[in-house]
């Protein structure tokens, strides 16, 4: 076809073409604030040419494809710095707890309690007998016992706040990839005749989103399904199916199928999911065992000392602080034992025990050797025995327990077993880690029994001695074997002995986890920076420029004009024509 | 290159946001004058600040403890100064009644001088400070001296064991005595309170040959006591040293603590000035590019 009518066509398909550029500038100028919006072109074509009266008449234009602008290589590096950024970003929030936690700069911080706690025990020793430096120090221990146990409370806080937010984040998750099989349904369907530009965009857009939760791969096949895995291989979404993750215990399990259930916990590395996991498992871990460790050997060396000495006065009853589960067969220096400090027990040591006749005025000493294969009942009847009636050993609840006949008081010296201070016998404290540690019910209930004084060679002792308790505050000074506990990813956790004072372990316990919080504020500033780079990258491709698009519009517009000027031309011409007769 | 109308404006939240974070770290340093705030603002510089406020208590604390020992040794060294006052007294008053022109009723006299002078010298040996006998032992909340009104002894009530403090890291230093140490272990010429009973007894019963006995003990109590003197003040020479030690100690202390941990106030000012400035030029500089579009110069 030629002439007129081939001038009205190609005005037509102008026309229409420009109509659709202009329907794609408008798309992208609606979009310009959405997330993840991949700018479009329309791609205008010459239509091809038809030869008319001898000659190649080109025969207008029309529009060929709506493409989008992305660059997959962009997009993929993006969706993984999603991961690496989220996994610091998690780590940087929950660091900023336990810095909240440890708080150094409050009088009420672990190490402020340490030292008043060391100086209750100098005052006592200052005035032995002093009923307020007693008071006192119950108190301080009170309350370095407490530092230690909301510690640990607000520690397992934040186990349970990541707990929730990891069922949080798995329900997210298979959202998500529900939305994601989906999308690939309609993208098949669709691209059998075009593109679905705009569901490709909102399915990187979820691919992006679980980025965030969990580093992922992605592989599209031809007819535009993808398969989503995770950093390790496993199928997340392949097609229409998904294979949807959920929480059990503490871990997460991917169900390939109803009989294959995989482990995934340890696998993912990076994401919220990845920092979360990291944050659970080893760096709190890590901190709640150290922190057990320190209070573990504080209640140890305090009641080691504490044990061989006595207070204002002689004891008519004493129980043990702490429990045993097999008393009966279990040898009190095996861990069958279930007690806290049975390592400890030296086998063949021995104590004293010295019994006050109140009546005679007379003081009696007698030695037990200490035999640790020997069961906790069996030490209780050696003690009946030996100490030759007026002192009885019993068991009560795993604890043991002596108590003298009336008239009768009794007090303890030189124990070299260990066994008063691990049966917890005339401790200062209970417990034996940051959760459990509290100063001993006898010694709050009467705050006489607490041992300043030793009894000496004879058996007597005075109310102004203060030579256990200058042997007491001897320690803050003295260096300890502590073990100190490094968990890494992948790995078992590794044990450290270090030999330093009480409170430089601490010390150096509340500056590990500044280290540690600020590497990962570090890590996270430069992932923030790489990410911004290469958002700015993306958004330079895919992004949309307002100016760009009002240019266009301008550009499609004034096509749009000229080709309705067309119709009138052609218009004119053919009413030129009629005109003739 | 072609930069997309988004980019501007996550530049502009991210520079804002950079500088605003930065005004606010500079202000809390200003408002709170101490470089470190939170434990991950200088972990390093941290663990020394926590060494150096545990060392600055236990110092205070040996302070405290340093104080006690020294009015301890105060006490005891004008106890033991009156002691040898008693004695020097006590020899002149032996020298004069051994005299052969003395008589009886003068010795009986006298006597009743020593009784008293022995009423005295316990008082002394009872001496305390703080409510605490200072020639105990460790058995230092009860008289360690009484009179036994049947024997006509003086017994020992307190223990063998030295009443010590703590004056540094596994250093204690004795600052109460045990009392037979120093009055004398037996009832023996050793015995100071034995001299004087007997000196007294001598005098009843006017016998001259009983007070030149006891004349020549009453010289070796006093260089007993003479050699406790210098002792304690020996100690107490010690405790200032000490004493003077931990107030340096403080000082420095307190001034590597304050250079980690607190801030330089007018260099904190300036460096909030600072951010403050680039704030705002990232607040002008955004408002500036925010206005500009195309979109405005497109008449309708």
């Amino acid at each position: 076809m030629g002439g007129i009518g081939l001038v009205l066509n190609v005005a037509k398909d102008a026309l229409l073409t420009q109509q659709y550029a202009i329907d794609v500038t408008s798309h992208n100028i609606a979009n310009v604030d959405t997330d993840g919006y991949s700018r479009q072109t329309a791609v205008i074509e010459a239509k091809d040419a038809a030869p008319y009266g001898g000659f190649i008449f080109g025969r207008g234009v029309e529009l060929n494809d709506i493409v989008r602008n992305t660059n997959n290589f962009i997009e993929a590096r993006l969706q993984s710095g999603q991961s690496d950024l989220n996994y610091a970003s998690e780590q940087v929030t929950y660091m900023n707890v336990l810095e909240t936690v440890f708080d150094e700069s409050s009088s009420a911080s672990l190490s402020n309690q340490f030292d008043e706690f060391w100086t209750a025990w100098n005052d006592l020793a200052n005035n032995p007998s002093g009923i307020p430096e007693r008071n006192i120090l119950v108190e301080n221990g009170t309350l370095l016992s407490e530092s230690f146990n909301n510690l640990y409370a607000d520690i397992g806080k934040m186990t349970n706040e990541i707990n929730n937010s990891i069922k949080t984040g798995i329900n997210d998750i298979n959202g998500i990839l529900t939305k994601i099989a989906d999308i690939n349904m309609k993208i098949v369907a669709i691209e059998t005749s075009g593109n679905a530009n705009d569901l490709r965009d909102q399915r990187s857009q979820l691919v992006n989103e679980l980025s965030q939760y969990m580093e992922v791969n992605t592989y599209e096949y031809d007819d535009g399904n993808l398969v989503v895995t995770t950093g390790k291989g496993y199928t997340l979404v392949s097609r229409a199916d998904t294979y949807p993750l959920t929480f059990e215990g503490n871990n997460i399990i991917l169900e390939s199928s109803p009989s294959a259930r995989i482990d995934i916990t340890d696998s993912i590395e990076s994401g919220k999911m990845g920092g979360w996991l990291d944050m659970r498992d080893d760096v709190i871990p890590e901190i709640t065992d150290n922190i057990d460790e320190l209070a573990k050997t504080l209640i140890w060396n305090v009641n080691s000392i504490h044990s061989q000495g006595v207070g204002l006065e002689s004891l008519s009853s004493v129980t043990g602080a702490y429990a045993a589960i097999d008393t009966a067969t279990a040898g009190i220096g095996a861990a069958a034992s279930g007690l806290d400090y049975y390592d400890k027990i030296v086998d063949g040591g021995t104590f004293n025990i010295w019994v006050y006749d109140s009546a005679l005025g007379t003081a009696t000493s007698s030695t037990i050797t200490v035999d640790a294969d020997a069961s906790m009942a069996q030490l209780a009847a050696d003690i009946t025995t030996i100490t030759g009636g007026n002192v009885n050993a019993s068991i009560t609840d795993g604890r043991l327990n002596i108590s003298a006949d009336s008239g009768y008081t009794f007090a303890f010296s030189d124990d070299n077993s260990n066994v008063l201070a691990a049966l917890g016998i005339n401790t200062f404290f209970q417990g034996s880690d940051a959760r459990g540690i509290a100063v001993n019910e006898g010694i709050i209930g009467n705050k006489n029994n607490i041992a300043a004084a030793k009894v000496d060679s004879s058996g007597e002792f005075a109310e102004g001695d203060n030579t256990n308790a200058l042997e007491i505050s001897d320690l803050q000074y003295q260096d300890r074997t502590i073990r100190q506990w490094t968990y890494s990813e992948g790995t078992a956790a590794a044990e450290d002995i270090t030999n330093t004072t009480l409170d430089e372990y601490l010390h150096m316990l509340v500056s590990s986890i500044g280290v540690k919080s600020q590497s990962m504020q570090r890590t996270m500033e430069y992932k923030e920076t790489i990410q911004n780079e290469l958002t700015t990258a993306r958004d330079n491709i895919s992004a949309v420029s307002l100016d760009e698009e009002m240019t266009n519009l301008i550009k499609f517009q004034q096509a749009y004009t000229a080709a309705s000027k067309l119709i009138s031309t052609a218009d004119e011409m053919l009413d030129t024509l009629l005109e003739v007769r | 290159m072609r930069i997309a109308s988004k980019t501007i404006y996550d530049r502009i939240n991210t520079s804002l946001q950079g500088t605003y974070s930065d005004m606010f770290d500079a202000q809390e340093v200003v408002s709170t004058s101490k470089r470190i705030n939170k434990l991950s603002d200088d972990p390093v510089g941290l663990v020394t600040v926590l060494d150096l406020r545990s060392s600055l208590s236990n110092i205070e604390q040996l302070g405290k403890n340093v104080s006690m020992g020294s009015s301890w040794l105060t006490a005891s060294e004008s106890a033991l100064t009156q002691v040898d006052d008693i004695l020097t007294d006590v020899k002149a008053l032996t020298v004069q009644m051994s005299s052969a022109n003395t008589g009886s009723s003068e010795r009986a006299n006298a006597a009743t001088l020593v009784g008293e002078y022995l009423d005295e010298m316990i008082s002394l040996a009872n001496s305390q400070s703080g409510g605490r006998y200072l020639f105990a032992g460790t058995n230092t909340d009860t008289a360690p001296f009484a009179l036994n009104e049947t024997t006509g002894e003086v017994d020992y009530s307190g223990n063998d064991t030295e009443f010590s403090i703590k004056i540094g890291s596994g250093t204690n230093i004795a600052v109460g005595k045990v009392g037979t140490e120093i009055f004398g272990e037996n009832w023996d010429d050793d015995n100071i309170f034995k001299s004087l009973v007997d000196l007294k007894a001598s005098l009843e019963n006017n016998d001259i040959e009983g007070i030149q006995d006891v004349m020549g003990n009453l010289d070796q109590h006093a260089t007993k006591i003479s050699a406790e003197i210098s002792e304690i003040g020996g100690k107490s020479i010690r405790m200032q040293t000490k004493e003077s030690i931990i107030e340096d100690l403080k000082l420095t202390y307190t001034d590597r603590k304050s250079q980690l941990e607190d801030a330089d106030v007018s260099e904190a000012v300036i460096e909030l000035n600072s951010k403050q400035l680039a704030y705002n030029a990232a607040l002008t500089s955004a408002s500036k590019v925010m206005q500009l579009s195309l979109v405005d110069y497109l008449s309708a």
